[in-house]
């Protein structure tokens, strides 16, 4: 390849085209686009796992199956046994 | 001549000759305005607690019901020994039926008021003991109210619990509100006491502790009777409507 070719090969390349029109645009459009999309599955994860937090918090807190410890019922036994035993 | 002669021995044996249970109902009249005072040792296995003897100036309360002691005990009577240097007769209260705790209660010969309980299971073990280890010179006067049974709280129970079978020989004597919402309803057999109790959670089991879930909560039976004779009694509930107790829902003194 000769330095003619050469020269010819450079100025087509650095010649604009109908298909570079606009591409930097079209190349920020998609980035914005796959960016938000990645926002969108990080928050429905957060939202996951704040919710099972909160449905498993409520179950541990107030759940009637919940035992209570069997000094309750001890309790309730020695209130009625009378005092001072 | 004969039938009315017969007519009159009848009607005069009970008063020929005071029984042991006489005995011990006037021994137990007399408590409510005289009592002992010293240092009384008390000693609790059941329910089960971190240290079980302690040491107090007078006997732990009984609430002691004649009427079912008569309706529900076999009373004897044989010498107690001493108790603080002190003359005792022992009495001796059996269960008629069931499983229930046996009671025994020295009584000082002289002053004719307790000086000593003892509360045993079934099997012979000490549940509950009190005995007084020194004793002043002169008992001091008190008034102790006879427990108050409520005639109609039994039936009130049965409507609010359906289905429930009180173990033999126990009624209710007192209802009482619960912190969460539930009620505990005292029962007892002139001596012993169990806790029925209805409470939006349940309890662990451990000895003594019957429950189990009816409808949206649970039924709890604690005391010292058997397990089976525990579960027994809560097995056929369907259902709790606290409702009709509301007249008789005294407030918890403890939670006051």
């Amino acid at each position: 390849m000769d330095d003619h070719t050469l020269d010819d090969v450079f100025a087509r390349a650095r010649a604009l085209t109908p298909e570079d029109d606009g591409a930097a645009a079209r190349f920020l459009a998609g980035h914005r686009q796959r960016a938000a999309q990645r926002r969108t599955v990080r928050a429905g994860w957060m939202s996951a796992v704040l919710a099972s937090a909160a449905v498993v918090t409520g179950l541990l807190v107030s759940h009637p199956d919940t035992t209570l410890p069997a000094s309750a019922a001890y309790d309730a036994y020695r209130s009625a046994a009378g005092d001072g035993w | 001549m004969r039938r009315a002669g017969l007519l009159l021995a009848a009607l005069l044996a009970p008063s020929a000759g005071a029984t042991d249970l006489d005995d011990l109902l006037a021994a137990l009249r007399r408590a409510r305005t005289l009592e002992a005072r010293g240092e009384v040792k008390i000693t609790v296995l059941f329910p089960p607690r971190t240290v079980p003897t302690r040491t107090a100036r007078r006997l732990p309360l009984v609430a002691f019901t004649p009427a079912l002691i008569t309706r529900n005990f076999t009373v004897s009577r044989t010498d107690g020994g001493a108790v603080a240097g002190r003359t005792t007769t022992r009495f001796d209260l059996l269960p008629k039926v069931g499983s229930r705790a046996r009671w025994s209660l020295w009584v000082d010969q002289e002053w004719n008021i307790p000086l000593a309980y003892e509360e045993r299971t079934a099997t012979g073990d000490v549940a509950r003991r009190a005995e007084f280890v020194t004793v002043n010179p002169k008992p001091v006067r008190v008034t102790v109210a006879v427990p108050a049974r409520p005639v109609a709280l039994r039936a009130a129970v049965d409507k609010a619990l359906p289905g429930v079978a009180l173990p033999a020989g126990f009624e209710p004597s007192g209802v009482t509100a619960r912190a969460d919402g539930g009620l505990t309803v005292s029962l007892t057999d002139g001596v012993n006491v169990l806790a029925l109790v209805s409470a939006p959670r349940n309890v662990k089991a451990a000895p003594g502790v019957a429950s189990r879930r009816v409808g949206t909560g649970f039924v709890w039976l604690v005391g010292n009777l058997p397990q089976d004779a525990l579960a027994a009694a809560l097995a056929g509930i369907t259902g709790v409507d606290p409702s009709g107790l509301g007249t008789f829902v005294m407030p918890d003194a403890s939670k006051q």
